[in-house]
């Protein structure tokens, strides 16, 4: 055949070839409108959780709500994790189609506020929010004002294998609660030659700022960036100084383990359920998991408050977890239910099944009193550890939790600053560099407003 | 037989003015007209101008202005974001170990593949085997094979250390010593690469005549001498496509690897020592969600692939054995 007549047809081919997918899109976006006139309010909910045993939950409650409201169509999806459906919401709400409810770690609430994409959830209507747990609720209050859905809340804690504390000749039922204690324990682990490391503990931010706020110290100025926007940190102080000492000791007397990554729980979470470490500090939402592998390598779990720094009075910790918002771009009946959804999920009934799947805390008080008839705590006691350190912490600026833009980006420079302790540098030089940097990235992030 | 244009447009003649290898005579099929030269162009420049020429002028624009992905601002500061990364001292330590990273990873990458696809192409029993196994990490996302990685080289539960604590009571500190961290992950990216480089050194080796081995033996090459004397030369046009082609995977497809791996530390100095210019980018634009900043590096590494694709252009035919 002769080349120049099959030259059209080439390009014929290679037409349609780029065509195709364009028509397909015309006719998905064709459906997708004819569906959104049906009758149906379709209320997308982006959440951050991957595995089958939280995401199915979520589903579970969705699949009960539509079923109740069948004009109401609430459709759950994992977008990856907080950051990356952060980052989708925000992009979403640009291209002028939002997720209606979007799980929003705590870490980003002053994003979430200064985006502009979320409503506060009481514009939308009254809610009701004096049954939340008051550390719970005060996280998510800034200005006086709730702006999201207390979802999954956490704290961390202590975990402890009892069988090494009972073979290294320590009582079990005497975890330690403060760091000396803590290296107390460890150097009669390692006077028994019992050849596990005595703590499991990564670089990571999350615990730095509970060691804090225990202290009774803001992590941030201007009322922990909760007063006004805040403009430098707290961590070159005596508290600060003290976490990250406490990092030293370990590692100096050989006492520590970790993977050596930055904030890798999961790490820890390994090296502990392998028995290779006598104690790990921990969330209580790693609960279930850490249980499990305790159960698989043979050993009984025991789980601690918090140990604090040396000399302070226990000032109580900060919540740690996420909650549920509302975007701005949605109508107004597709935000309403979208509200009422969340509210749904985080019943009371809700909450106190979703404790015990979980470990998370139930948000709600009228949750703690049902698990508590329900002889929940005398069934699992691990879990009664974790609810009196919540629940005896009485809420001031420093336990509500920092509010600030940089928060990802300050956290991971206190977790270098953790780990040049780690290698060797002297805490004095670290802590004061390490609030420079912390304090330049605040800045930073402050001249976006100028 | 292949098409070509007769009359290519002023720019693309002056462009294409270096020295190729001279054409032999031969007869081409002939466009007689503009249009259905650019007809056929169509598709592929409407899929590289909404892919990549239309997303590469909003980042080159962005570059001058103060922005945050969240809040959405576009503050213009000119060249502010520029100035800012050249004269920090951190983003200077990540230049200066992206440069030793690339370096280490394309000679060690390249020489390992040469070996292993020398030795492979020789006939041996179970050499199809040998050589499917040898092209096989290249099948694997670079995530999995970060997670491997990590898992192998756990310090606590990795079964690296459990055999080196069994046999030497060694318990190395893989992923917070610098040093063997960054050794890690040069080791994790060379043996990722690995099968890329044998497949191509595999084929080029494979076409070099067996004539002119046959003529280097009987002549009493030994095969050290056979090989480098022979055959290497004959490989240089191979050597030198994965010369480019590694230092650009090298500098940019690194990224999954040290995110699942270690994450751009331990840190060391000023920054992460395993933070290199593609993973700085990604941190300061989509954790720290700094946009601006972020399309000033993406500009600094448009320049720097310029410099490199000129370089392959300029050397690419002087110190290259094309063809026996």
């Amino acid at each position: 055949m002769n080349k120049l007549t099959t030259l059209p047809l080439l390009a014929l081919a290679s037409l349609s070839l780029v065509s195709l997918p364009l028509v397909l899109l015309s006719v998905a976006s064709q459906a997708a409108a004819q569906s959104t006139t049906a009758q149906t309010t379709t209320v997308d909910f982006w959440h951050t959780f991957g595995d089958a045993k939280r995401s199915g939950w979520i589903q579970a409650r969705a699949d009960e709500y539509n079923k109740a409201h069948p004009n109401v169509k609430v459709v759950p999806s994992f977008k990856g994790d907080s950051n990356t459906t952060f980052q989708s919401t925000i992009l979403g709400a640009r291209q002028g189609q939002p997720p209606a409810l979007v799980q929003v770690d705590g870490t980003s609430t002053q994003l979430a506020l200064d985006s502009g994409v979320f409503q506060p959830v009481g514009s939308i209507k009254p809610v009701d929010f004096s049954d939340y747990l008051k550390p719970v609720i005060q996280y998510y209050t800034v200005g006086g004002k709730v702006n999201s859905i207390p979802f999954n809340a956490s704290s961390p804690v202590l975990y402890f294998n009892k069988d090494l504390m009972t073979k290294a000749g320590l009582n079990p039922q005497n975890p330690p609660s403060t760091f000396a204690a803590i290296l107390n324990v460890c150097a009669k682990l390692s006077a028994a030659k019992i050849d596990v490391k005595c703590v499991a503990l990564t670089p990571f931010s999350w615990l730095f700022e509970q060691w804090l706020s225990e202290q009774n110290v803001a992590l941030l100025n201007n009322g922990n960036g909760r007063a006004s926007r805040a403009t430098a940190t707290n961590i070159d102080s005596a508290a600060g100084r003290k976490v990250f000492q406490f990092y030293k000791d370990l590692n100096d007397k050989g006492y520590l383990t970790n993977t050596g990554k930055l904030a890798d729980t999961v790490g820890t979470n390994a090296i502990f359920t392998a028995q290779k470490a006598l104690m790990t500090i921990n969330s209580t939402a790693g609960l279930g998991n850490i249980l499990d592998g305790a159960k698989q390598s043979g050993f009984t779990l025991g789980v601690g408050v918090l140990p604090i720094a040396d000399g302070s009075t226990r000032n109580g910790v900060q919540i740690g977890g996420a909650s549920l918002w509302v975007t701005k771009g949605v109508s107004k009946g597709v935000s309403e239910a979208a509200l009422d959804f969340a509210l749904f999920m985080t019943n009371t009934k809700n909450m106190a099944d979703w404790h015990k799947v979980t470990g998370y805390y139930p948000v709600r008080q009228s949750s703690v009193n049902l698990l508590r008839n329900q002889g929940w705590f005398a069934s699992s006691p691990l879990q009664v550890v974790a609810f009196n350190q919540l629940l005896s912490t009485s809420p001031n600026v420093a336990n509500a939790g920092s509010l600030s833009g940089a928060t990802i980006e300050t956290r991971t420079i206190i977790e270098q600053g953790l780990q040049k302790v780690l290698s060797g540098q002297s805490v004095v030089s670290v802590a004061a560099a390490t609030q420079d940097q912390a304090n330049a990235a605040i800045t930073d992030y402050n001249k976006n407003f100028k | 037989m292949y098409l070509s244009l007769v009359q290519p447009s002023r720019t693309t003649a002056r462009r294409a003015s270096q020295p190729e290898k001279p054409a032999a005579p031969q007869t081409h099929a002939v466009f007689r007209g503009r249009a259905l030269p650019w007809l056929l162009l169509f598709p592929s420049l409407l899929v590289l101008a909404i892919f990549s020429y239309y997303p590469a002028m909003r980042t080159l624009r962005l570059s001058v202005f103060r922005s945050n992905l969240i809040i959405g601002n576009e503050q213009f500061v000119g060249p502010a974001n520029f100035a800012e990364l050249l004269s920090s001292p951190v983003y200077q330590q990540v230049a200066l170990q992206t440069l030793v990273f690339v370096t280490l990873v394309v000679t060690l990458g390249l020489l390992c593949a040469l070996g292993l696809a020398w030795l492979a192409s020789k006939p041996i029993a179970g050499a199809k085997f040998y050589r499917l196994m040898l092209i096989y990490p290249y099948a694997l996302s670079p995530a999995i094979a970060g997670t491997l990685w990590l898992f192998l080289f756990n310090p606590e539960v990795g079964p690296v250390n459990a055999v080196l604590g069994h046999l030497f009571g060694l318990q190395p500190r893989w992923l917070d010593n610098p040093l063997l961290a960054f050794g890690l992950v040069v080791l994790a990216a060379v043996w990722k690469g690995l099968g890329y480089n044998i497949v191509f050194y595999l084929a080029a080796i494979q076409n070099v005549p067996a004539e002119i081995t046959e003529a280097a033996e009987i002549d009493g090459a030994t095969p050290w001498q056979g090989f480098w004397w022979v055959v290497f030369p004959l490989l240089s046009p191979m050597t030198f496509f994965l010369l480019f082609t590694n230092i650009v995977s090298a500098l940019f497809d690194s990224f999954g690897l040290v995110d699942i791996l270690t994450r751009g530390g331990p840190v060391y100095g000023r920054a992460g020592i395993t933070t290199f210019l593609m993973y700085q980018l990604y941190q300061d634009g989509f954790r720290n969600f700094k946009t601006g900043a972020a399309a000033a590096q993406a500009a600094l590494l448009l320049l720097l692939v310029v410099a490199i694709v000129l370089m392959q252009f300029r050397y690419g035919n002087r110190k290259v054995h094309y063809g026996a």
